[in-house]
């Protein structure tokens, strides 16, 4: 853990009346705690009601629009609906503890979730790479509920989302490593640092064009990484009748939607951390917020940028899913084995080779 | 390590009731991996017994059954037992009804289609395509209730013509909806059909030969997208279609995949609002139905049969009169049957993934196999 990164919870401690600072490990569950609290579910709330208000209109239909005002309520209504009901299979206590540990992985990579440089929990050199372990847990997982299933569709939804994990995460990695060409490391600060406010100055535009395709693989082979739609043929309800998740009900099914957008939703960051600006206000504004201690209001403000752009692309995977019918499972590994993965190799020569020539200087 | 990684053929039954198939239907699938090594139909599911409960019912009370044959595409049940039972007692309708039932007969067309690529969108999760064809679809069944006052099961034709005159404003509304549609599947084209995800699914996937066809039977838009150009429309023309200036598309491979049927679908509906517009603007005058031909009209004795083209090929009515109150016997020859003949053969090698949308492809009606 980063001490001083934690000045953040400090000082919301202290602006709330605590007198002595939080122990370290406090403080670090309190971060981990507020950022899922206030920053994965709301996420979560909104996105789920965007995305259906969203894809309502693409697709000409109304949408929610009954639980509370405007259809405001729905998400809450479903979530509700879902953790009352028992999910159908009981659970020997073995695959509890599975569970359980599986949940706690997952979510274990909140603490390196980047929300700005005053909420930074964890900012090593290796801070880039460790979400693909949450990925990765998710992937696994999936693939596990499908084969544990007692049907022929959750056994092949199982075997889609291993085969989907392995093809996705190998040009998504090459990406991570092209983006670190550019920024001369792989830790959140550096990664953002690398870039401003400005729309010009976003990572994507680096090193043309080897940083803009990198871009577009990260995205593509994200999406694949986490069967997103379209390419969720592991999960689909068309061609397998629900895949993996075809026995899941109730509160199984809400855990598992949870873990499914957690993992859409910290890509979602990422590809903005990396490629699109993240946080960065202004340079002259943020050193001036600095300088007039006005750090709880910098704090708020790249929050709500890093927000604001997570949620715009995140709905924009959405109107590229709705906008576009279902890619067959080989259909996604072959354009992930030939056309993403030699595509993220020759962004990384082409990034490699600009480095070592000092083109960018 | 081997019995764990079994490598055996996986035997996936799927049925009666399932989201991935076209109607109460059971398929039977042996698959090595993802493949479908071979593949078996067991359908029945829906049998009501509708031919022998067509021999209890009095001539007139057929036709509401007629309409249940197919409830997709209701009128051409009504449209080939009328033209059975006029062939029986010699009668002609009307020159307005013919064109009425015309009228009718191609937007149901229409609209069979509609929905048929609609359930293909489904298929392949493009939800926003379904969504835009289902919307346009309606504005059919809005026609269908102007006129008729139902949107499915229409009850509309009689023997001799048809229930009652088209209403003020039918004919323009109909031109309007012919101009919608004319833009709308440039619409579905740019969202749905050209897409290349969808091309890159539908391209090449269980291939469809003229010579199968007519091995199996097969009429209609699948056999016409491999090539065999047969619609009863235009060889044993009904209704006065002869008068009509429209095109029967064919397929040029002798062989179609489910993109080429798929497509096919869309030329079709193209002639379809032809044949609309040619009647909006040039609609018969006279009677809408003959008047000699009372509510408790019995054919003589006596044998008929029948045909028209339906949205999915070659429906057939055969009649046998005593000259009772009720038929002696009814036998109908619906196309789906005839498809259902080519399933496993379409799906054997197909990847499992494609069978709902193979299955789709082929625009079954199991209400009107089973009958």
């Amino acid at each position: 853990m980063n001490g001083e990164r934690l000045l953040w919870v400090d000082s919301w401690w202290s602006a709330l009346g605590g007198d002595a600072p939080l122990p370290g490990p406090v403080a670090a569950v309190l971060a981990l705690s507020l950022a899922f609290l206030f920053v994965v579910l709301p996420s979560a709330y909104w996105i789920s009601l965007l995305h259906r208000k969203f894809a309502a209109d693409l697709q000409a239909r109304v949408g929610p629009n009954r639980a509370g005002p405007g259809g405001l309520g729905q998400p809450l209504a479903d979530f509700l609906k879902l953790i009352q009901k028992e999910g159908r299979q009981k659970r020997s206590r073995a695959e509890r503890i599975w569970m359980g540990v599986h949940t706690f992985a997952l979510f274990s990579t909140l603490a390196v979730l980047p929300l700005g440089t005053m909420a930074l929990l964890v900012d090593t050199e290796i801070s880039v790479f460790i979400p693909f372990w949450s990925l990765l847990v998710l992937a696994l997982g999936a693939m596990w509920i499908g084969l544990s299933r007692p049907s022929v569709p959750g056994w092949f939804g199982g075997i889609r989302a291993g085969a989907q994990t392995l093809t996705g995460a190998f040009p998504a990695l090459l990406c991570v490593l092209t983006a670190g060409m550019r920024a001369d490391g792989f830790s959140w600060s550096a990664l953002a640092g690398s870039q401003g406010a400005n729309l010009l100055s976003w990572g994507l535009w680096g090193q043309p064009p080897f940083q803009l395709i990198a871009f577009g693989v990260f995205l593509f082979s994200g999406l694949i990484l986490l069967g997103a739609e379209p390419f969720d043929a592991a999960v689909s309800k068309g061609d397998i009748q629900g895949g993996v998740g075809a026995n899941l009900e109730g509160r199984d099914l809400a855990m598992f939607s949870l873990g499914r957008f957690y993992g859409f939703f910290f890509w979602s960051v990422m590809t903005v951390v990396i490629f699109l600006g993240a946080w960065n206000l202004p340079r002259g504004f943020s050193d001036w917020l600095r300088e007039q201690h006005l750090e709880r209001l910098l704090a708020f403000l790249e929050l709500s940028v890093l927000l604001a752009k997570t949620w715009l692309l995140m709905l924009g995977v959405v109107w590229f899913a709705r906008s576009n019918p279902r890619v067959r499972a080989d259909q996604v590994t072959e354009l992930s084995w030939r056309v993403l993965g030699p595509l993220a190799l020759g962004a990384l020569l082409g990034a490699t080779l600009w480095s070592a020539g000092g083109w960018g200087l | 390590m081997l019995e764990v990684l079994k490598t055996d053929l996986t035997r996936w039954v799927i049925g009666p009731y399932h989201p991935l198939l076209p109607g109460a239907m059971r398929l039977h699938l042996d698959l090595d991996g993802e493949v479908i090594t071979e593949a078996q139909v067991e359908t029945g599911y829906t049998h009501r017994g509708l031919e022998k409960a067509l021999e209890f019912q009095a001539w007139r009370a057929l036709l509401p059954y007629m309409d249940r044959l197919d409830p997709e595409s209701a009128v051409f049940g009504e449209l080939v037992l009328c033209l059975a039972v006029e062939q029986l007692g010699g009668i002609t309708p009307p020159p307005r009804a013919r064109a009425i039932r015309v009228v009718l007969s191609e937007l149901s067309r229409i609209a069979s289609h509609l929905l048929y690529a609609q359930r293909v969108a489904k298929c392949v999760g493009a939800d926003t395509a379904a969504s835009y064809i289902g919307r346009d679809r309606e504005k059919i069944l809005d026609l269908f209730e102007l006129l008729t006052g139902a949107r499915f099961s229409l009850h509309f034709l009689r023997y001799g013509g048809v229930a009652a005159d088209i209403t003020e404003g039918f004919l323009e509304r109909v031109l309007e909806v012919c101009e919608l549609l004319r833009y709308r599947i440039k619409e579905y084209n740019d969202v749905f059909t050209f897409n290349r995800a969808f091309t890159e699914r539908a391209r090449g996937v269980a291939g469809l030969e003229l010579v199968r066809c007519r091995a199996l039977g097969i009429s209609g838009p699948a056999a016409r997208a491999s090539g065999s150009g047969e619609d009863l429309r235009k060889q044993l023309p009904y209704s006065d279609y002869e008068k009509l200036d429209f095109d029967i598309p064919s397929g040029a491979s002798g062989s179609s995949d489910v993109l080429d049927r798929f497509l096919m679908h869309f030329r079709e509906i193209e002639q379809s609002m032809r044949i609309l517009r040619q009647l909006s603007e040039h609609m018969p005058s006279g009677p809408f139905r003959d008047a000699q031909i009372s509510a408790s009209f019995q054919p003589p004795k006596g044998e008929s049969f029948a045909r028209v083209e339906s949205p999915r090929g070659f429906l057939g009515c055969h009649l046998v009169s005593d000259g009772e109150r009720a038929p002696a016997r009814v036998q109908l020859r619906t196309p789906s049957s005839f498809l259902l003949g080519a399933i496993p053969e379409l799906l054997r090698g197909a990847r499992v993934e494609d069978a709902s949308l193979i299955l789709a492809s082929l625009d079954l009606s199991l209400a009107e196999a089973d009958r």
